[in-house]
């Protein structure tokens, strides 16, 4: 992972990065400091990303129930893309387990509103703190593994927790799978509906946005990919590595256990194999590798992108479309090895757009 | 004691059996640093060239296992110099990347041309067993663990002693010098992908013959298993996927006896995290080769 340079990592210092390091010292200070040193050049992202939001509040008043159901999933890949990205981009540690904390966060909002009758929003938090928990106990461990190691440490605490959940058949259902009551008096929390999810997933979507937007520009952020680049030095530099990754695997294990409390409120009824699948793990993955790992576009881009191209497929090509969808994606590893968008953003600035030089980067 | 002692030989022989399976895994690993996702796609594979050759022409499954081992390395071999090498000093998860995308192809091809139906190769003799005392062993897996012990001895011996081994050695180890002493690193790279697809198909050829593939759900546990398997013998060790298949094969068995439901996983899973963490070299010895990636 470390082959790649220092320049397409290294995120913009903005003026949250001033704040976050403690430059700006008093609070008027730090707020004035802030609205100053916004200018039209730096604060474009977050104005383009407040239209994109507003586009697609608006959009959901025109668009048909079956668009809204594409587009929440839509939604739903990007928070998980971006949580993947905080652990597996910028700090270089490529968890295949990721889907351990979607399945938590699942498992507790369904056995919670299910057994214990608790309301839908006081088991989101603790959803989240459950994902947090399983994350540190796990990442303190095996976070001093490194490479496929880790890949495959934390695959196996993700197929080794739904086991769990598999097995402790009298709290969670077992392989008989959960249901949450959304109807009548015994309903703790009024079902949300097509539209309510929309809303959901699209907050959430752009909360972990800006989650990963703010904590890359932050001093945090450039531990992270110091860690990534070279974890030696970067722990020479006074870098206490250990908590820089455990913190970011957390943050990630977070947005992933809350996205995965809301899919399980909207899917009502699921199995632990449904939850724990590892296909959330790889498609996180693949997003994030194909729009371009290490900024916060890429992952957008690629979980947009992938999304309605894997649905457009279902739908116009049938029992072809996995084939041609395993197809692509090897055409696009092979001719944007670094990422699309991370391959269109160095071709603008190098002004090399030769599709057939970038082939040759990486090959033997 | 006796359900104990039938619980321990079942494991042996189907230890054996997954070592085969996680042996060309193990090698590409160490050799190559690529984690081949499609490879219990490229054992299904196998699996359907035996399965067809039985069905069609008639040819026993051992018989046919010569014909399996040349398409796949066939295969594997384009697959490598094709496609893998395209990008195989990119960051190490592109490989990865790449042989998911391959797998979704494999499998979905398979399934087109064969559908998602269970398969097995019948034979006369497979599920037919003698007894040793209270244990009953089968005869087509006992037949397929040995094979599995020859095969993995034989690749042992082609890395050690022969030039083509020490290429592949010599490779996975410093590919640059490597180079400089002009072995042909694109060539000893599509050889190395090609044996074990070969080693692959050979371990698929054995499942079918014993028990029952399709592919929908056979390939995604097999690479599983190549997965565990590899760690815990150590990356690139040919022993070491033998005894790695060993100690899976005997703990699931006995873990399947004594403990309910399928906390069996959850133990497997238990083990290979500490292993990870406390012998991340495997469980004898140091891995042959570290993977390492240069020009």
């Amino acid at each position: 992972m470390s082959s790649r340079g220092p320049l397409s990592a290294a995120p913009t210092p903005g003026p949250m990065a001033d704040i976050l390091r403690g430059r700006a010292r008093s609070r008027q200070g730090l707020f004035v400091g802030w609205i100053r040193a916004l200018t039209p050049a730096n604060s474009w992202p977050a104005l383009a990303g407040l239209l994109v939001f507003a586009a697609m509040l608006a959009l959901q008043q025109l668009i048909e129930p079956g668009t809204q159901r594409l587009l929440t999933s839509v939604f739903l890949f990007v928070a998980l893309a971006q949580a993947w990205n905080i652990i597996g981009g910028y700090t270089g540690y490529a968890s295949f387990g990721q889907v351990a904390f979607f399945g938590l966060g699942a498992y507790t909002v369904a056995v919670l509103m299910n057994n214990y009758h608790v309301s839908f929003w006081a088991a989101l938090p603790l959803a989240v703190l459950v994902g947090v928990v399983f994350a540190v106990a796990i990442g303190l461990p095996l976070l001093r593994l490194r490479g496929h190691y880790f890949a495959i440490a934390t695959l196996g605490a993700a197929e080794g927790a739904r086991e769990v959940i598999n097995n402790l058949t009298s709290v969670t259902g077992g392989g008989g799978g959960i249901t949450i009551p959304t109807f009548g008096s015994d309903a703790p929390t009024p079902y949300f509906g097509k539209p309510g999810f929309y809303l959901a997933f699209l907050v959430l979507a752009a909360v972990s946005v800006v989650v990963a937007a703010v904590l890359a520009r932050s001093r945090f952020g450039y531990a992270m990919v110091a860690v990534h680049e070279d974890e030696d030095a970067a722990g020479a530099v006074g870098i206490n590595t250990t908590v820089v990754k455990v913190v970011a695997f957390g943050v990630s294990a977070a947005i992933v256990a809350c996205a995965g409390a809301f899919y399980a409120f909207q899917q009502i009824e699921f199995y632990p194999t449904d939850v724990f699948d590892a296909s959330f793990t790889v498609l996180m993955v693949i997003m994030v590798m194909i729009g371009g790992s290490g900024s916060v576009v890429g992952p957008l881009a690629g979980a947009v992108g992938l999304q309605l191209l894997s649905q457009f497929l279902r739908v116009n090509l049938g029992n072809f479309n996995q084939l041609i969808f395993g197809a692509i994606i090897v055409l696009v590893v092979v001719f944007f090895p670094q990422g699309v968008v991370t391959y269109l953003r160095d071709a603008w600035r190098t002004r090399q757009f030769s599709i057939l030089d970038n082939v040759r980067r990486y090959r033997l | 004691m006796s359900q104990f002692l039938q619980a321990a030989a079942y494991g042996v022989v189907q230890g054996g059996l997954l070592g085969l399976v996680a042996v060309g895994f193990s090698l590409v690993w160490g050799v190559m640093n690529v984690v081949n996702f499609s490879h219990g796609a490229l054992a299904v594979t196998g699996a359907y060239v035996a399965w067809v050759l039985n069905v069609r022409f008639g040819l026993d499954p051992f018989l046919a296992i010569p014909v399996v081992a040349i398409a796949l390395f066939a295969f594997g071999y384009v697959v490598q110099r094709g496609l893998i090498n395209l990008v195989i000093n990119a960051p190490i998860f592109l490989t990865l990347l790449l042989t998911f995308g391959l797998n979704l192809v494999i499998l979905n091809g398979l399934q087109l041309l064969f559908k998602a139906d269970d398969r097995t190769i019948d034979t006369s003799y497979a599920s037919q067993s003698f007894a040793i005392g209270a244990v009953n062993v089968p005869y087509g897996r006992l037949a397929a663990c040995f094979l599995a012990l020859g095969i993995t001895v034989a690749l042992a011996l082609l890395m050690s002693r022969t030039r083509l081994g020490h290429a592949i050695g010599a490779t996975g180890m410093d590919r640059g010098a490597a180079r400089l002493m002009g072995i042909r690193a694109r060539h000893i790279y599509a050889v190395t992908f090609g044996i074990a697809a070969a080693l692959a198909g050979v371990a698929g050829t054995m499942i079918a013959t014993v028990g029952s593939f399709n592919p929908t759900t056979t390939p995604g546990q097999l690479t599983l298993d190549a997965f565990v398997i590899s760690v815990l013998g150590g990356l690139g060790n040919m022993y070491g996927a033998l005894v790695g298949g060993l100690v899976l094969g005997i703990a699931e068995s006995l873990g399947g006896l004594l403990l309910t439901g399928t906390w069996v996983n959850a133990i497997a899973m238990a083990v290979l995290i500490v292993t990870l963490i406390i012998r991340p070299s495997g469980l004898i010895g140091k891995a042959l080769y570290s993977g390492r990636v240069e020009v």
